[in-house]
């Protein structure tokens, strides 16, 4: 990667290589899953071995940031061909769509509640925590 | 011919997404977000040219290949971000410990409320995870793949709608708690929407939804037994 001859090609085919990377990742792990460990997912193990590497140093972030930034940012295009199978599941949808939709919006409302509730709580328990320990160790 | 439409259809949809994307970053209006508009116009665009769904996913299927690198991927932000991950532990673990069996658990009991059929229920238990653990999870619940695969598009695109509004009616104070809010329930979808919001609320949405997959999918097998 580093030794291009021109830069602007160089600059060009760092993103597709770094995606390249994680792809090539990503068909290792799915190898691994199914052959080895098929209770966890090849995201799970792929993710593990990617975060180890990094932790490890073994493998450089900017190998690899560039291309996961791409993914993570044009992840909404990867889920479209799946909503669009909404069209094999007509009958279903026309006969009890709105339930579905009912079960979804307001499930989605309960978890929102709950969880940034939850967050929220917990934020401020650490936050007093926290203050209450360092006034320990002041006194200390 | 087959091939032709097929290529048509994987052409069509990405260049209608950046399309929209940037009519979305242009406009901010909630019916022109990528995730809404692009499946509505091409869902319209499939049922009028009579195209069956097996020939646009013959070529659009490398578009849901690519979600596997994505959560690979996520191994860099959570890399990135580890100082606020060892910051807010208790917080972060906290939203997911809550968040993933109030979704299982609120999904499958409102569907029995409404009489859903058994199928139907435990489809739905997984829908607020990210697809790619939905699908690994789905087995375990009884679930059929294919649908819970739909119902979790549908909570993205519904958690992005809703997101907004419950952040301005429940009392939050912390960045961490709308972040948490977004991920937990809505997945990339709220993740891509926390991050219009703010970059801290990004990560958060991002390490709630990474870590609330990852506990749907390992306790998966348990609950599938008790539901």
């Amino acid at each position: 990667m580093t030794t291009a001859s021109s830069p602007a090609i160089k600059q060009w085919l760092v993103m597709p290589s770094q995606v390249a990377l994680l792809c090539v990742v990503w068909l290792a792990a799915s190898h691994v899953s199914q052959k080895l460990i098929p209770a966890v997912p090849a995201g799970v193990i792929g993710m593990a071995l990617t975060l180890g590497a990094l932790a490890m140093g073994w493998l450089p972030l900017n190998w690899c940031r560039r291309g996961a930034r791409w993914l993570l940012a044009e992840m909404l295009l990867f889920f479209i061909p799946a909503v669009v199978a909404v069209v094999n599941y007509s009958d279903l949808m026309l006969d009890a769509g709105w339930k579905i939709m009912v079960v979804i919006v307001l499930s989605t409302a309960l978890v929102m509640t709950a969880t940034s509730l939850a967050v929220d709580a917990c934020y401020k328990l650490e936050i007093v925590v926290r203050r209450r320990f360092r006034h320990l160790h002041s006194e200390a | 011919m087959e091939t032709l439409i097929a290529i048509i259809c994987f052409v069509v949809t990405v260049a209608l997404y950046f399309v929209v994307k940037r009519l979305y970053k242009r406009f901010h209006v909630w019916w022109l977000s990528p995730l809404f508009a692009v499946p509505v116009v091409l869902v319209a665009g499939v049922l009028l040219t009579h195209v069956s769904y097996s020939t646009y996913f013959s070529e659009t299927r490398w578009l849901s290949w690519l979600l596997g690198p994505a959560t690979v991927a996520f191994a860099v932000p959570i890399y990135e971000q580890r100082a606020l991950i060892r910051k807010h532990w208790f917080p972060l673990t906290a939203g997911v410990l809550v968040g993933m069996p109030v979704a299982m658990l609120s999904s499958v009991w409102l569907a029995r409320l409404l009489g859903l059929s058994d199928l139907l229920q435990k489809s739905l238990a997984p829908r607020s995870i990210s697809t790619p653990f939905a699908m690994a999870a789905a087995p375990s619940f009884g679930a059929e793949a294919n649908l819970t695969a739909v119902f979790v598009v549908i909570t993205g695109v519904c958690g992005m709608l809703i997101g907004e509004l419950m952040i301005s009616l429940l009392p939050l104070r912390s960045r961490l708690a709308k972040g948490a809010l977004f991920g937990a329930a809505a997945h990339g979808a709220g993740t891509a929407k926390a991050n219009e919001i703010g970059a801290e609320e990004g990560v958060v949405a991002s390490l709630t939804m990474m870590f609330g997959g990852l506990a749907t999918v390992l306790a998966a097998p348990m609950v599938g037994h008790l539901l």
